[in-house]
């Protein structure tokens, strides 16, 4: 996609007239809407660290560091990611090694393989994603533990013997 | 008894086989863990949003590490001679709780202990393991996700993506692979699950 303009998701056909930072922004194409994003194309590989203000998809393989504070990133199924990300939003299709913090949501699809660490607000993950990895999710302060699952004192146990007593 | 029927999500007039149960197992092992500060738990069962969402919600730090598809694609690649357990590279002693589902009834009985022998080296002295074991495969013969949801209700999610073998056990099989651990709970549901809630010995 060197040099090309590239169609975003929105259909606009978009040109990178201006590069991003990190070592090889010169193969990333770029939006110019504020919610439009910048694809780096399964075909690209990049070493290097990626800082944006606007969101940013990988389908290629990328091997760094990605700082977009406030915007989305997401890997697509075909990307593969090494490294720390701190992003808004994060979502992972492809592979990824590393760690994330995300200041609000992660979501881990199906065709994801994960491995690292996840700090957010909220995670969502769909069956069949493959992880190995932490997650640490913001906690409200003084949250007791226990009480949204205390089980209901009305309830009867469903056990077929008695507690305990090994069958 | 309050029980409910889980339907087959791809033929909702399938009922599946067993229904859905009340984990006071769970309850007992969650309980156990939210008392130590920072308490560290392993779930090593098929990734599943509300199981990862239930114990990170709780526990400060919550580890997942997906054995099952684990298993599966190291059966693909047939690296047979390779040992599976190398993804479990945990520190000794590093975790509070491990939480293995029904891993064991997909296992044969070298396999069953070598993973409970991982387990022993993961576990602070004191920690707690949890398992759970079908007495036969569901019906229909499909894996399923064990589903936490409110008040310890436990039901279940085909996994269409996982195809591994079943080895279901009769109790006493199954006890005599959980050596070097005492018990601290065994029940029998009615739909035929049991669960164990096991102890490494300070």
């Amino acid at each position: 996609m060197l040099g090309k303009s590239k169609k975003t998701d929105s259909g606009k056909l978009v040109s990178p007239d201006r590069p991003l930072e990190g070592k090889s922004s010169t193969f990333l194409s770029r939006s110019t809407a504020r919610d439009e994003k910048t694809i780096i194309g399964e075909h690209i590989s990049i070493e290097g660290s990626i800082r944006g203000e606007e969101n940013l998809e990988i389908e290629g393989s990328m091997k760094g560091n990605i700082e977009l504070e406030k915007h989305n990133f997401r890997i697509g199924p075909n990307g593969q990611v090494e490294g720390e990300i701190n992003a808004r939003n994060v979502s992972i299709s492809g592979e990824f090694k590393g760690n994330i913090k995300s200041h609000e949501k992660v979501e881990i699809t199906r065709e994801a393989d994960f491995y690292g660490e996840i700090k957010a607000k909220s995670i969502s993950i769909e069956d069949g994603a493959y992880i190995k990895g932490v997650i640490e999710l913001d906690r409200e302060p003084n949250r007791k533990s226990t009480d949204a699952q205390k089980p209901n004192a009305t309830a009867a146990p469903e056990t077929g013997k008695a507690p305990g007593a090994p069958r | 008894m309050a029980t409910s029927i889980t339907q087959d999500p791809r033929d909702p007039n399938v009922a599946l086989s067993p229904t859905s149960h009340t984990s006071e197992v769970l309850e007992l092992f969650l309980n156990s863990l939210v008392r130590l500060k920072d308490g560290q738990v392993l779930d090593m069962g098929p990734v599943c949003e509300e199981n990862i969402l239930f114990f990170a919600s709780r526990l400060r730090r919550h580890y997942v590490c997906d054995m099952f598809l684990r298993l599966i694609r190291e059966q693909k690649i047939a690296r047979h001679s390779r040992n599976v357990w190398r993804h479990l590279d945990y520190p000794d002693r590093f975790f509070d709780g491990i939480h293995l589902w029904d891993l064991c009834d997909h296992l044969d009985d070298k396999k069953v202990s070598q993973v409970i022998e991982h387990c022993l080296l993961m576990l602070q002295p004191g920690g707690l393991l949890m398992l759970v074991a079908f007495e036969k495969p569901p019906s229909p013969v499909r894996i399923n996700s064990f589903i936490i949801q409110h008040h310890y209700r436990m039901s279940y999610r085909v996994q269409p993506h996982l195809n591994i073998a079943w080895h279901c056990r009769h109790n006493r099989a199954l006890m005599s692979l959980l050596t070097g651990f005492s018990i601290v709970k065994s029940l029998r549901y009615r739909n035929g699950i049991r669960e164990i809630l096991l102890k490494k010995p300070l």
